[in-house]
C-alpha cells in the first residue's frame, strides 16, 4: 500500500496579528540611547576641554616667549640708550664734531633764586561807625 | 548516526571554547604584563616617562640694575649667545674646530687647538664660546655645522665702559659679582633663580608649565652723579697725563650727608673686558692704597690743638732755622725753606713742617692719638667698600717722640683718600663725622629703600671748625698760601695741599712724592669736598700745591657749575622769583620749599616722590622706575600731581600730573639744575 501523502495547506493568515508595542521597552530604549549620546557628549566634551587646554598651553608658551623676548629687546634698547648718551661719547662729539667749546667761568652765570619775604599777616582795619 | 543538528551545535561550542581560552590567555598575558609593568617596573617607568615628559629647568634670576642718583644706567644685563657643541654629533673634530674658530673674532691658534681637544674629550656638552657678539652668532649660525647651537645667558655690560670701573666693579661669566660693588651687594643684586617644570609632547615641544619664578635682583641706586663722574676722571687723567704721574684719585663728596658724588681712580680698565687690563688697574686706589698724607695731616695736629686749647691760635711758633732734630735725625722745611718765626695760622698757610711739629709736641701722643681716631683714620670709614684698608696707624703706647714729630706733619701714619675725604668733610659741616656712603637707595619689589645718612660722631666743635676753615681759607687765598692755584673766581675755597715723599724699600725717596690737596667749597656753606691724591708726578712740579691743587679747581669749577651753586665772592644780585599766592598753590605743593639744589631728595620708602618743578620726561622717568605710570595734562613742569608725595605706593599705580610752564619758586626737589 502507498504511503499516505497528503499535505494540508492551510492559509494562515497572521496579518491581523498586530505586535503590540511594549511601551516599557520603548522607554528603556530611548533612556539607554540618551544616556548614551549623553555619555557620549560628555566625552566629545571632555575630549574638547583637553585639546583645548592643549592649544591654550602651547599658545600660553608662545606668548610668554613673546614676552620674555620683547622685554629683552626693551633691556637691549635702554642699554643702547644709555650707552649713547655717555658724558664721554657727548662731549667728545661736541667737542671734536661740532667743534663746541666748555664755557668759562666768566661765560656761565650761576644766579640764584630767592623769594620775597612774606607779606604780613591780614590785618582788618576798624570801620569807622 | 548522530543528529547533524546536534553536531554542529557541539562543534561551534568547541570553537567558541578554544575561542575563549585564545583569548583569556591573550587577556591574561596582557594583565599580566600591565600587572609586571605597573607594579614591578613602576618606579622606573615613572622616572623614563617622567624624564621624556616634563623637564625641570633652572631659570637664573635678573641681575638687577646699578643707577647712578639721578636714574642712569650704570650696570645692566642683558642676554646674549653663547654657543656649545655636543661633539658626539659633530663628525671631524679638526674641521669643526677650525671652521668655528673663523667664524669667531680673536681666535688664537691655541684656542683652536683646545676646542679640538675639548670635542675629542667630551661626548655631550662643550662650550665653544661664551657670550659672543651678534655678529659673531651670526657667521658662526652660518657655517650650519651639526652638533653646534646657542643658548642664551646673561651678561652684564657697563654702558659708560671705564666711568666710575672700580666703584662698580665687574662680574665674572656665571653672573658672579667679581669686584666692586658687583661684589659687595652680590646678595642683593643676584636675586634669587627659579625652576621651571615643563610639560612637553612627543616632539618636545612645551605646552604647559609649572613655575615657580625667579626672583629678580634688587636694583641699587648709588650717590654717584654720572656727570660729577665723569668730570673727575676727565680732569684726573689730564693731571696724570700733564704730570706724567703713575696714577691718582679723586673723590667728591656731599659733606652734609656723606654722599659719594663722585670716586675716580687712575689708571682705570673698561669692567666690560676687565680680562684685558692689568691688575694694578683695577685696583680702587680711593679706598684701597694707603699713603701718607703729608701736609694734609696737619689740619688734624692743628685742630687738636685748636679744641683742647693748647695753644691760641695767634701763637707765635720759631721756626728757624728750619730744621728741628729729634733724636739722631733732623727733620727739615720742604725745599729747605727757614721760614723763621710764624704765627699759628701762618704755620698751615705756609705748611711749615718744624711748626707743626712744634704744636704736635705741646698737644702731646694722647691728644693727638685720640683726634686722629675721632677723624676716622686708622679704621675703616665706609661699610660700602669690604676691601677699603683701614690704614695704619700706630697705638698710642708705641710713639716715641720721633713718631709724634713724625705724625704731626703727616708722616708714620697711612691714610686712604677716602678717610681724608670724610675728615674734611667733618671739618666743612661743622665737626660732625657722618660716615661716607655709596648707596643711595635699594629698589626692591617696586619700592625703594633709601640709606639715610649716619652720624658717627662729633669730630671737633663748631667753634674749632670756623677756626680752621678760616686757615684753610688762607692756605688757599693767602699770597704766600701754598694752595693758590686752587683758587675759584667767585667762591671761597678751603684746603690744604700735602706733598709725602713715598716710602720705597723702606726708605723715603728723594725723587718720588705722593701729592694732594684736599678742600671744600664754598668754604661757609660748602657744597662739596674735593681729595685729589697723585702718585709720584714726574715732570710739572712735584708738590701738592703745583699738581692736585689745580686738579681739585678744575674739578670744583665744572661741579659748582654743575650743581649751580651760586658765587659766593661778588655774587650776581639774586633773582627775585615770584611768591605764589596761597590760593593758586596746590596743596600737595604748598609746603615745597627745597633749596635750588637739593642733593638729598630721598622720600621715605614705599612712598610717592615729590615730582614738583621736575620736567614731564624726568616725572616720567622717576616714576617709571618706581613701576608708575604717569598721566599728563598741559606742559611745563610739574605743578600739581596725584597722589600727593608721601603718599602709600603701590606697584603698577598711575600718577596724574599737571603740569605748567610757569616756573615755580622751590619746586626742584630732584631735577637737573
Amino acid at each position: 500500500m502507498e504511503p499516505f501523502e497528503y499535505a494540508i495547506k492551510k492559509d494562515v493568515r497572521n496579518n491581523p496579528i498586530v505586535r503590540e508595542v511594549d511601551q516599557t521597552r520603548q522607554r528603556e530604549l530611548w533612556r539607554a540611547a540618551c544616556l548614551a549620546g549623553f555619555l557620549v557628549i560628555v566625552l566629545l566634551f571632555s575630549a574638547w576641554q583637553h585639546f583645548e587646554l592643549l592649544r591654550h598651553g602651547y599658545q600660553i608658551e608662545e606668548l610668554n616667549r613673546e614676552l620674555a623676548a620683547e622685554e629683552e629687546t626693551g633691556r637691549q634698547l635702554r642699554l643702547e640708550i644709555d650707552t649713547l648718551r655717555s658724558p664721554k661719547r657727548i662731549e667728545a662729539l661736541a667737542l671734536e664734531r661740532l667743534r663746541l667749546v666748555a664755557p668759562s667761568s666768566d661765560e656761565a652765570v650761576v644766579l640764584e633764586r630767592v623769594q620775597p619775604a612774606e607779606p604780613p599777616a591780614k590785618s582788618v582795619v576798624a570801620r569807622r561807625e | 548516526m548522530s543528529d547533524p543538528g546536534l553536531q554542529w551545535r557541539a562543534t561551534l561550542k568547541r570553537r567558541i571554547v578554544i575561542a575563549a581560552t585564545v583569548m583569556a590567555a591573550w587577556v591574561a598575558v596582557i594583565e599580566g604584563r600591565l600587572v609586571y609593568l605597573q607594579l614591578f617596573r613602576h618606579t622606573d617607568l615613572t622616572a623614563r616617562a617622567a624624564r621624556q615628559q616634563s623637564w625641570t629647568r633652572t631659570t637664573p634670576a635678573k641681575r638687577g640694575d646699578i643707577l647712578d642718583r639721578r636714574g642712569h644706567l650704570l650696570a645692566t644685563s642683558v642676554d646674549v649667545d653663547s654657543i656649545y657643541a655636543v661633539p658626539a654629533e659633530i663628525d671631524n673634530d679638526q674641521e669643526a674646530a677650525t671652521k668655528l674658530c673663523q667664524a669667531l673674532a680673536d681666535c688664537s691658534r691655541r684656542e683652536k687647538e683646545a676646542l679640538a681637544e675639548r670635542f675629542k674629550n667630551q661626548r655631550l656638552f662643550a662650550y665653544v664660546r661664551r657670550h659672543v657678539s651678534p655678529d659673531e652668532a651670526r657667521r658662526v649660525t652660518a657655517l650650519n655645522l651639526n652638533g653646534v647651537g646657542f643658548i642664551k645667558e646673561s651678561r652684564r655690560f657697563y654702558p659708560n665702559k671705564e666711568l666710575a670701573a672700580h666703584v662698580l666693579g665687574y662680574v665674572g661669566v656665571d653672573g658672579e659679582g667679581l669686584e666692586g660693588l658687583e661684589a659687595t651687594y652680590d646678595g642683593q643684586i643676584r636675586g634669587k633663580p627659579g625652576t621651571v617644570l615643563i610639560h612637553t609632547d612627543a616632539r618636545r615641544h612645551a605646552f604647559s608649565r609649572f613655575e615657580r619664578p625667579p626672583t629678580a635682583g634688587s636694583t641699587i641706586e648709588l650717590t654717584i652723579d654720572e656727570y660729577l663722574q665723569h668730570v673727575a676722571e676727565r680732569e684726573l687723567q689730564a693731571g696724570i697725563a700733564a704730570h706724567r704721574a703713575e696714577g691718582g684719585s679723586a673723590i667728591i663728596m656731599n659733606p652734609r650727608s656723606g654722599e659719594i658724588l663722585a670716586m675716580a681712580n687712575a689708571p682705570t680698565f673698561n669692567p666690560n673686558a676687565y680680562r684685558d687690563g692689568q691688575p694694578a688697574g683695577r685696583r680702587n686706589r680711593a679706598v684701597q692704597d694707603l699713603y701718607e698724607p703729608g701736609s694734609t695731616f696737619k689740619v688734624v695736629t692743628a685742630s687738636a690743638a685748636i679744641e683742647e686749647k693748647v695753644m691760641p691760635i695767634t701763637t707765635m711758633i720759631d721756626t728757624a732755622p728750619g730744621f728741628i732734630r729729634i733724636g739722631n735725625s733732623i727733620v727739615d722745611e720742604y725745599q729747605g725753606h727757614n721760614y723763621g718765626v710764624l704765627s699759628f695760622r701762618d704755620v698751615l698757610i705756609r705748611s711749615s713742617n718744624v711748626g707743626a711739629i712744634k704744636i704736635g709736641f705741646r698737644v702731646g701722643v694722647d691728644r693727638l692719638s685720640r683726634f686722629v681716631s675721632l677723624y676716622g683714620f686708622g679704621r675703616r670709614v665706609s661699610p660700602d667698600f669690604p676691601a677699603e684698608s683701614s690704614g695704619i696707624v700706630w697705638k698710642p703706647e708705641q710713639w716715641t717722640e720721633r713718631a709724634l714729630a713724625s705724625v704731626s706733619m703727616g708722616y708714620q701714619i697711612a691714610v686712604t683718600p677716602l678717610q681724608v675725604a670724610a675728615a674734611y668733610s667733618a671739618i666743612a659741616n661743622g665737626g660732625d663725622y657722618i660716615e661716607p656712603r655709596i648707596l643711595r637707595a635699594v629698589y626692591k619689589d617696586g619700592r625703594r629703600f633709601a640709606v639715610t645718612p649716619k652720624v658717627v660722631g662729633s669730630a671737633i666743635s663748631k667753634e674749632t671748625a670756623a677756626t680752621l676753615i678760616g686757615i684753610m681759607e688762607d692756605v688757599v687765598a693767602a699770597p704766600k698760601g701754598t694752595a693758590t692755584r686752587a683758587r675759584i673766581p667767585g667762591y671761597t675755597v678751603a684746603g690744604k695741599t700735602g706733598t709725602a715723599s713715598k716710602l720705597i724699600d723702606g726708605r723715603y725717596s728723594a725723587s718720588e712724592n705722593n701729592v694732594s690737596f684736599a678742600g671744600f667749597v664754598p668754604s661757609r656753606d660748602p657744597a662739596i669736598a674735593i681729595v685729589v691724591v697723585i702718585d709720584a708726578p714726574h715732570s710739572g712740579g712735584r708738590a701738592g700745591g703745583v699738581v692736585a691743587a689745580p686738579i681739585f679747581k678744575r674739578i670744583a669749577e665744572n661741579a659748582l657749575r654743575y650743581l649751580g651753586v651760586p658765587p659766593t665772592i661778588d655774587p650776581v644780585p639774586p633773582v627775585l622769583v615770584d611768591r605764589r599766592d596761597a590760593e593758586s598753590v596746590p596743596a600737595s605743593a604748598a609746603s615745597s620749599s627745597e633749596p635750588i639744589v637739593n642733593l638729598v631728595s630721598d622720600v621715605p620708602p614705599g612712598t610717592v616722590p615729590d615730582l614738583h618743578g621736575m620736567s614731564a620726561r624726568e616725572a616720567i622717568r622717576r616714576l617709571g622706575t618706581l613701576g608708575w605710570t604717569a598721566q599728563l595734562a598741559g606742559d611745563g613742569f610739574v605743578t600739581s600731581q596725584d597722589p600727593l608725595p608721601g603718599s602709600t605706593l603701590e606697584p603698577g599705580g598711575v600718577c596724574r600730573l599737571v603740569l605748567s610752564r610757569q616756573i615755580l619758586p622751590g619746586e626742584r626737589p630732584g631735577g637737573q639744575p
